[in-house]
């Protein structure tokens, strides 16, 4: 481990202080409308990519407004060489003083083409327009690039041999690895690595239910009570806004962040923790958590199974992965400390969850009549 | 007064003559008849009040003069000028100003000076009597206020007598509210009708006396809920604010470390990770359906919705036990008080004697809408059942042992492998019953003195089989047969649920594993004690012994 230099901040990067335009894919996405909204309210002029021509709404629900920058809003699509831009928009692109590529796909299950086009070949492509201008590009990537193991997980760490937890994982790593080569051709890039990306520090809200979400539901209704999985297992929960923060500084403050990998993590959770909080909550069903070597998804009760097999099977990697990670770059160049609170963070996700009824007991049915007709007991 | 000066002095002189005081002191009458209030029979209350530095004591002495009960208290100006300054301190925090501290200063403020004339009316103009009358009819209307919410909720949730008892309550309170402002500050509810007398508003009195005799009919809910009505109309009509209305208002909240465990379909929850209540299954039902935070209405529809029938009084149950709690919107935690009565909080109820105390399934219960307190500590409760657990595990491979070993003609492992599954049944029995920690192996048969009477037949047979010896095959057989009968005596004593489980197949020992890992969650929860390390191993790692089932 080489030891991080801490950045001086009183040698501000000039471009920090001067607006810059900074283009940044998947700009609609869950990390990317957050950081479009810093860029804006920084100064900055945002060339936000989207898919489709739709509004950038932020994690609290709110239509993204802009300003003191601009957002120009670019229909683009990563899987198309130079991102399937206009000539017009091309040329914008050509004049971005930065690039943010937030763009990817982060639902797990889906079919392994889809991930080789999105978060490989994307970044391939955004790789393509960052080094025909060599315009400095900041890499949203993965933590979990780790893939499965245990321990320490650094971030000047890349391929070590892993293996990729999943289809997911191994797409972020190829894609991180062509980041690497890209810069070892000379193109000025940073990485920042997001953990598990939740709901925001102080109020747990959350725009989307993805990542660790559609399995917290299935689990806290009891719809699979047995889970592989070890106590000492930790999950890395991160808030959007401190990712979303992270993400933008590396932007501004290029000139610091350059070359460096940072981990941008949040609260360290064992499913032991995770399962004590739990049970704070009447409603909210606890797994049992067994050794994956005791585990046997066959011998599930039926009705377990296929909630097993569609939603928490795709988890498992997260639940028996006793990793950690090293965030001392990240916190030397961001000068924030660790997040701290992981059982009142956890609880304020869950609160907000169970506030929108996304967790919480399934609406009532009609209750089953019994064979003398009456319906209550 | 009913008693004149010139009878006080004489009495103050009789009572001093019996104290060996060694200062000049000032003296004051407190109380009920310095109020003018009182009767033949009131106590005589004196307070002595010096300059003095050191501390002097808080407990009164107690003399009977010319048949009279007097006490008589000693306070310095310095601790009076404490009381009077902590007072003010809390003032605006009436929740945590004692009703002790209050009565004290109440009384002091109130009294009539008998020597010292001077230091008494020092220290009484410590406090102005204006600011003193504000503070004391603000702590009265958080009371009024509370116990208003409280009565509400409880009408809510269905429990109308519990309502009218705490709408009575808040109809002392909120009138004692109003009496304060008016300067009839003396705490104690004893003289309220004299106060009220006194106070000059014959409407108000009249309007008080009559809800306060009202007769609510048992289990009229529709009367209580007017007489709630006609007390919140009264106490609004007297200036009380945040007055409840709208149960809406009430939303029922989270305690800190209670928490929920569900062993098999057995819902345990725990309270301030020491106290196990084991739930049936209506109540068990009712609880899994509460979202904390919802508005005490929509909890109550949502827990109908469940198809348990009447669930409010399960929820008034919780609230009682402090397994949930209820907050005010605006207004804080909803927390009543009666004066002079226990502090509030939680209630304890009476430990379950149901015997056997657990399975490996779970508390027994007493019955489906039980919310029953274990007679031990979580900790303790947590560890008895992974003992129960480990138990059928040992006992069941013990037996394993046995065979194997009389098909191999090794008497003597026979032997210890029979007496390690008649101990590991005891033990099982033992933890069925709440024991834990657990004898020594070699003393379990002298223990069973620690259980029901009724098992004392297998105490009888267990010491016999722990005597037995293999000197042929055909022993070896018989002893197998008994072994086999005593478990099901066992089984007979603790419920066929209890021990030893069924391991005839893969997925009876499956469940039982899984029921051992939801104990062993709720017990490293609760940094329970393991039965032994070699538990842990087995519920992590050797899902497949003894019978191969995975």
């Amino acid at each position: 481990m080489s030891d991080p230099t801490t950045p001086d901040p009183t040698t501000p990067d000039p471009a920090a202080s001067h607006p810059m335009t900074v283009l940044v894919t998947g700009a609609s996405g869950f990390v990317g409308a957050e950081v479009t909204a810093r860029l804006t309210a920084a100064g900055h002029r945002v060339l936000a990519v989207v898919h489709h021509n739709a509004d950038l709404v932020r994690n609290n629900g709110r239509k993204l407004t802009a300003g003191p920058g601009a957002v120009t809003r670019i229909t683009g699509d990563v899987t198309r060489p130079g991102l399937g831009l206009s000539g017009a928009d091309r040329r914008l692109a050509a004049g971005a003083d930065r690039i943010v590529h937030c763009a990817a796909v982060t639902d797990f299950g889906l079919p392994p083409g889809r991930y080789e086009r999105v978060n490989v070949e994307g970044t391939r492509h955004v790789l393509g327009l960052a080094l025909g201008t060599r315009t400095p590009l900041v890499h949203v990537g993965t933590a979990y690039v780790c893939g499965e193991r245990d321990g320490i997980a650094y971030e000047d760490e890349l391929d070590l041999g892993q293996r990729p937890g999943n289809d997911y994982e191994k797409s972020k790593l190829a894609a991180e690895t062509l980041v690497r080569k890209a810069a070892a051709d000379g193109l000025p890039v940073t990485v920042v690595r997001p953990s598990i990306v939740t709901g925001a520090t102080r109020t747990g809200r959350v725009r989307d239910h993805k990542t660790v979400y559609p399995v917290l539901r299935v689990l806290t209704r009891g719809l699979v009570r047995t889970v592989p999985g070890h106590h000492d297992a930790v999950l890395d929960l991160v808030p959007v806004d401190r990712v979303a923060d992270l993400v933008t500084e590396a932007a501004t403050r290029f000139r610091d962040a350059e070359g460096r990998t940072l981990h941008a993590v949040g609260h360290e959770l064992t499913l032991r923790d995770m399962s004590d909080v739990l049970a704070e909550y009447p409603s909210l069903h606890v797994p049992r958590f067994v050794p994956p070597s005791a585990f046997s998804a066959t011998a599930l009760p039926g009705r377990e199974r296929p909630y097993y097999d569609r939603v928490v099977s795709l988890y498992a990697p997260y639940f028996r992965r006793r990793v950690r990670f090293d965030a001392t770059h990240a916190e030397a160049f961001g000068h924030r400390p660790p997040a701290t609170g992981a059982h009142a963070y956890l609880r304020r996700l869950l609160d907000h969850c169970l506030a929108t009824g996304y967790l919480g007991p399934p609406p009532p049915r009609e209750p089953a009549a019994r064979p003398d007709g009456s319906t209550h007991r | 007064m009913i008693l004149t000066e010139e009878r006080l002095q004489d009495l103050l002189d009789k009572s001093l003559a019996e104290l060996p005081l060694d200062t000049e002191w000032a003296v004051t009458l407190e109380g009920s008849i310095a109020e003018g209030f009182g009767n033949p029979s009131s106590d005589i209350d004196f307070l002595l009040v010096s300059r003095r530095d050191d501390d002097l004591p808080t407990m009164p002495s107690l003399l009977f003069v010319d048949g009279r009960r007097v006490e008589i208290r000693t306070r310095s100006v310095r601790q009076l000028a404490d009381q009077f300054q902590e007072v003010e301190r809390t003032a605006g925090r009436p929740a945590r100003l004692s009703e002790d501290l209050l009565n004290r200063c109440q009384r002091v403020l109130h009294s009539h000076p008998l020597r010292g004339h001077a230091l008494v009316e020092e220290v009484k103009a410590l406090l102005p009597v204006e600011r003193f009358r504000r503070i004391t009819a603000d702590w009265w209307a958080h009371r009024a206020r509370q116990s208003l919410r409280h009565a509400l909720a409880l009408q809510c949730l269905g429990e109308s007598d519990e309502a009218v008892d705490w709408t009575r309550a808040a109809l002392v309170q909120s009138v004692k509210s109003w009496a304060a402002g008016l300067g009839e500050t003396y705490l104690e509810p004893k003289w309220l009708s004299m106060q009220l007398d006194r106070a000059g508003r014959a409407d108000v009195r009249d309007r008080y006396w009559a809800l306060e005799e009202a007769v609510v009919p048992s289990g009229d809910a529709g009367a209580a809920r007017a007489h709630l009505t006609a007390c919140l109309d009264l106490a609004a009509d007297l200036g009380l604010t945040g007055v409840p209305r709208k149960p809406e208002r009430l939303t029922v909240e989270r305690v800190a470390r209670v928490t929920t465990w569900q062993t098999g379909e057995r819902v345990h929850v725990v309270r301030g990770g020491r106290d196990v209540f084991a739930l049936g299954a209506d109540a068990g039902t009712v609880w899994r359906s509460l979202v904390l935070g919802r508005p005490l209405p929509r909890v109550l529809a949502e827990s109908a919705a469940t198809g348990v029938t009447d669930p409010g009084p399960l929820l008034a149950a919780f609230l009682r036990y402090g397994l949930v709690r209820l907050v005010w919107k605006g207004g804080g935690a909803v927390t009543p008080a009666l004066p002079l009565a226990a502090p509030p909080g939680p209630v304890t109820p009476p430990p379950s004697t149901a015997r056997p105390l657990l399975s490996v399934r779970g508390a027994a219960v007493t019955g489906a809408r039980a919310v029953d307190l274990m007679p031990l500590p979580a900790d303790r409760f947590a560890a008895a059942a992974m003992a129960l657990v480990w138990s059928n595990v040992v006992v069941e491979n013990a037996v394993e042992d046995l065979t194997g070993a009389l098909r191999r003609g090794q008497r003597r492992v026979a032997e210890l492998t029979a007496r390690r599954a008649v101990h590991a049944a005891l033990r099982g029995l033992f933890s069925a019953h709440g024991v834990n920690p657990l004898p020594a192996d070699t003393d379990l048969v002298r223990r069973m003195d620690l259980l029901p009477a009724a098992t004392g037949p297998i105490g009888v047979r267990a010491g016999e089989l722990l005597g037995r010896g293999v000197d042929s095959a055909e022993d070896g057989d018989a002893l197998r047969a008994e072994l086999r009968r005593f478990i099901a005596l066992v089984r007979g004593a603790m419920g066929a649920d209890s021990f030893p489980l069924s391991f005839d197949s893969a997925h009876t020992w499956r469940a039982t594993l899984q029921l051992g890992h939801d104990w062993l969650r709720m017990g490293a929860h609760l940094g329970a004690e393991l039965p032994i390390e070699e538990a842990r191993e087995l519920l992590a790692g050797n899902g497949a012994q003894p019978h191969q089932a995975r």
